[in-house]
């Protein structure tokens, strides 16, 4: 029972980790239909900021801000100096681009920072609580991350459905021609929403480095993980990522509880090819693909 | 004879080769051949070691140059298929009395990563796009994984120790004929590597001349017009995936007995970026890009590393230079020679004779921006 | 009004647009006409600033349009229905018309919503529903009142009556015409369907392979028999 408590309690803390990645993801695919696979880097830098900051004698708080903040600009100037270029071209060469930032970015990471272990401070307590002679495996840490990210994720729907800019936002991911003929300035919009999404993918690079190890490549998985959580919602949809995020956080959770951490990622893989053969759409997709 | 009878003569013989690609690919072969004996035998041992490694690049960037530039796929998974290879070979030359021939260890390794390449390919033949790349990097990820969880039978952490197979007496001779050197054991490998290259290159060019070749290429182009014309999609998807796991598997098996040792650590994620960045920088679809690509994977590094030590970078700093200027030219390949070096190279030649593009073209290319 | 001169536009090698020249006067409907590949269609993206022209100039009331990207066109008075009808499915029937809002020059008064909802009852019913679920006619609709929504001066229309019940496409015809009355809206219109759009069109403009062959009141242009078979299938 203790165990069955601690994999569910764990694997939703993670799973809160990956549905904000995967949203960062679908941002990105909504607006310019890429995959940006350089966010784990993007995120694995802007935690590097952080840490700097930290290291530099200042709060947690401060670093934790400035990894927002430079998120938020690193995905404008991603977006508008290296994306923008193939946006509208054929898909394969966006994909080759998000890889090559995706190498470019972690070597950079490499010789600047370099690549040995570094620990990361967390905010809150790491230990679970005590509940008669039961230890929780809900910790501090994991409270506030599933309290951020529900924050954030609520911050976003407000930005989408009741503000005017998300109006122009949502008309630009849909159909930039028609937006720009209501007079929308779709260039910035889509600036906007990579910094939007480099913002999101910042707090889920922070929130699994709390308390534990940082290191260039500690995002990879992550980016393989938002991916499949993404696919599972539907890449269109918000709340699928969230909710694809959940699913896949708890079932990788029991994985690595009940058979062994070491093929956690064979099963996101099963995962993404279970969902890709029976319900490509994902769970919450409306549209179907054109047969001829 | 005059010079001029000879330019005729040779004339002649290239317009023969010319009008049969399989003729002209053989020919190529045999002069690739003479090239590899020639550089083989009067370089170092080392040298030979770098060789061997390009050699197994090149098979494994051939077939996926292969798969992504003919058939338009593309895949992050490659150095997982080479893994497969490498580890079959792994477990058929565990000691050095286990004697097995070498061509029964690169035929098993290409057996056993077919049919698995023959299941990944039947699962991502309906993905394209971002959805294939998202898939076959998740594959990437998952496979070391597999080889930990099997640690007994797979070597766990540490890996399998590869032994070297037996050098066939009349090749030692051969070569003692040809060079008056005894063969060393990285010069054999190296030659069990360029010549399974030259195997592999002469059967792509072939392919990819051929009616399966062009099958690839309107998969790639029109799926629609393609399906029309009666083509089976998924079927055209999954032999070309499994034709560039055969030799991503064949070269996983030359990697293991050139490095001598297979561990989840050789088959990062790196591995599958690297493959792809060769085979980008040369050019997708072109097999002498390939090659460029997998000399640059081979050489540059060391070249780049020293540069960093010049520059008074640390030695861990320093080796990170190599995958910086990986990532930083397929970036730079992407916005400024989207064709790559080979394909800007045709494209400045065609560009010499100019040509009327049809208005159809024109009015598809120019009308972007409708979704 | 709206003066179009010498516009030209080119695919590669190819004339779009070859020299139009053309004045689509205040208040009154001015119908493109010309068979597939005519030119219409690229007329109207020019004008609207999705093309760039090879020459030629376009004047909104004076004002010259010159390269101006399509985004600012809403701010100067010029509202282009796209073909397609360009509807926002993910969005309301209430949102689309709120970001045609977003485009007007004057920001200072709230948008006036209600009359297009008062013009469009149809719209006012289903105010709250999901664009997706409207019906052909609902969605042409649709896509004037949004454009009207950026209180424009000149309004483009590319083929709105495009897979639409005849019936439907006289009700939305007759509002167009009552439009351009009322408001002193220069529109312009292009159509495959020549004959409908001449009845309610006061001048007609007749493309043909990018160049402008016939240019006079509509009435003209629907009692010449030579010229419509020639151009205009009829």
């Amino acid at each position: 029972m203790q165990q069955f408590l601690t994999t569910s309690l764990t694997g939703l803390t993670l799973g809160m980790v990956y549905a904000a990645f995967a949203l960062a993801l679908v941002l990105i695919w909504r607006s310019t239909r890429i995959v940006n696979f350089a966010q784990a880097p993007m995120a694995m830098i802007t935690t590097y900021v952080a840490l700097v900051v930290v290291d530099a004698g200042m709060s947690y708080w401060i670093g934790f801000a400035a990894a927002l903040l430079s998120g938020l600009i690193l995905g404008a100037v991603t977006e508008r100096v290296v994306i923008r270029p193939v946006e509208g071209k054929p898909e394969i060469n966006a994909v080759i681009l998000t890889l090559g930032l995706f190498v470019l970015l972690h070597a950079l990471a490499a010789v600047i920072f370099g690549s040995r272990y570094r620990s990361f401070p967390a905010p809150f307590g790491l230990r679970g609580f005590q509940v008669g002679d039961m230890t929780v495996a809900l910790t501090g840490f994991g409270i506030f991350t599933i309290v951020s990210v529900v924050v954030v994720m609520l911050l976003l729907v407000v930005l989408f459905r009741y503000t005017d800019l998300g109006l122009m936002m949502r008309a630009s991911a849909f159909n930039q021609e028609v937006a720009r003929l209501l007079g929308v300035k779709v260039g910035r919009m889509l600036t906007l929403g990579w910094a939007l999404a480099a913002l999101v993918g910042s707090l889920s690079g922070l929130l699994i480095a709390g308390g534990s190890l940082v290191h260039p490549s500690y995002m990879d998985s992550v980016v393989v993980y938002g991916f499949v959580a993404a696919v599972l919602g539907g890449l269109d949809s918000p709340g699928g990522a969230v909710i694809g995020g959940l699913i896949l956080g708890i079932s990788l959770s029991f994985v690595s509880g009940y058979v062994g951490s070491e093929l956690v990622a064979l099963a996101a893989l099963v995962v993404l090819m279970a969902v890709l053969l029976l319900k490509p759409g994902g769970l919450f997709s409306h549209a179907t693909a054109r047969r001829v | 004879m005059g010079t001029a009878s000879i330019a005729s003569r040779l004339g002649q013989v290239r317009s023969k080769l010319g009008t049969s690609p399989p003729l002209m690919h053989l020919a190529l072969a045999l002069a690739g051949l003479v090239m590899v004996i020639v550089v083989l035998e009067s370089t170092s041992q080392f040298r030979n070691g770098q060789f061997a490694a390009m050699a197994y690049l090149g098979i494994a960037a051939g077939g996926l140059t292969m798969l992504t530039g003919l058939n338009g796929q593309l895949s992050l998974g490659h150095g997982a298929l080479m893994a497969i290879g490498a580890y079959t070979a792994a477990l058929l030359l565990p000691d050095a009395d286990a004697g097995t021939p070498v061509v029964l260890v690169l035929l098993a390794a290409i057996l056993v990563t077919t049919v698995i390449g023959g299941l990944i390919g039947v699962a991502a033949a309906r993905l394209h796009g971002p959805y294939i790349a998202g898939a076959t990097l998740a594959l990437a990820v998952a496979v070391p994984g597999i080889a930990l969880y099997f640690g007994e039978t797979l070597g766990g952490e540490q890996g399998l120790t590869v032994s070297l197979p037996e050098i066939p007496g009349w090749f030692a001779d051969v070569v003692y004929f040809v060079s008056a050197h005894d063969v060393t054991g990285s010069k054999y490998v190296a030659y069990i590597g360029w010549l399974s290259l030259i195997v592999t290159y002469v059967l792509l060019a072939n392919l990819s001349r051929s009616r399966v070749g062009r099958k690839w290429r309107a998969v790639r182009d029109d799926e629609v017009s393609a399906e029309i014309a009666g083509i089976n999609l998924a079927r055209t998807r999954v032999v070309a995936f499994v034709v560039s796991a055969a030799c991503a598997g064949l070269a996983g098996a030359v990697m293991a007995i050139a490095v001598r040792i297979t561990a989840p650590s050789g088959f990062t994620l790196t591995l599958s970026l690297s493959l792809l960045t060769a085979v980008v920088l040369g050019g997708l679809g072109s097999l002498g890009g390939a090659l460029i690509g997998a000399a640059l994977l081979t050489f540059l590094p060391q070249l780049v590393t020293g540069l960093g030590h010049d520059a008074g970078l640390s030695d861990l700093q320093a080796a990170e230079l190599a995958p910086l200027v990986y990532g930083l030219t397929l970036v730079l390949v992407i916005l400024l020679a989207p064709a790559g070096i080979v394909g800007s190279l045709r494209t400045w030649q065609a560009r010499r004779v100019p040509s009327k593009p049809t208005s159809e073209q024109q009015l598809g290319v120019q009308s972007g921006g409708k979704k | 009004m709206l003066d179009i001169r010498d516009l030209t536009t080119s695919y590669g090698p190819v004339k779009a647009l070859d020299g139009v020249t053309f004045t689509a006067p205040k208040g009154k409907i001015t119908a493109v006409l010309g068979a597939n590949g005519a030119g219409k269609t690229t007329l109207l993206r020019t004008v609207s600033g999705l093309i760039r022209p090879d020459r030629g100039s376009t004047h909104l009331d004076g004002q010259d349009l010159a390269r101006m990207p399509a985004e600012k066109m809403p701010g100067l008075g010029l509202a282009h229905v796209p073909e397609g009808r360009g509807v926002i499915t993910e969005l309301t029937v209430e949102e689309n018309l709120r970001l045609g809002a977003l485009g007007r020059a004057d920001r200072s008064r709230p948008a006036d919503i209600d009359r297009v909802y008062s013009m469009f009852p149809v719209l006012n019913d289903r105010r709250n529903a999901v664009a997706h679920v409207l019906s052909g006619g609902e969605r042409q609709m649709l896509v004037i009142g949004r454009a009207l929504m950026a209180e424009p001066r000149v309004l483009l229309l590319d083929e709105p009556s495009l897979g639409l019940a005849p019936r439907i496409v006289v009700q939305i015809f007759e509002l167009i015409k009552s439009l351009a009355e009322s408001d002193g809206l220069t529109v312009v219109l292009v159509e495959q369907n020549a004959r409908s759009a001449l009845s309610i069109a006061d001048i007609g403009v007749v493309l043909n392979l990018g160049r402008l062959v016939a240019h006079d009141e509509a009435t003209a242009l629907a009692a010449d028999e030579k010229l419509r078979h020639a151009y205009l299938g009829f």
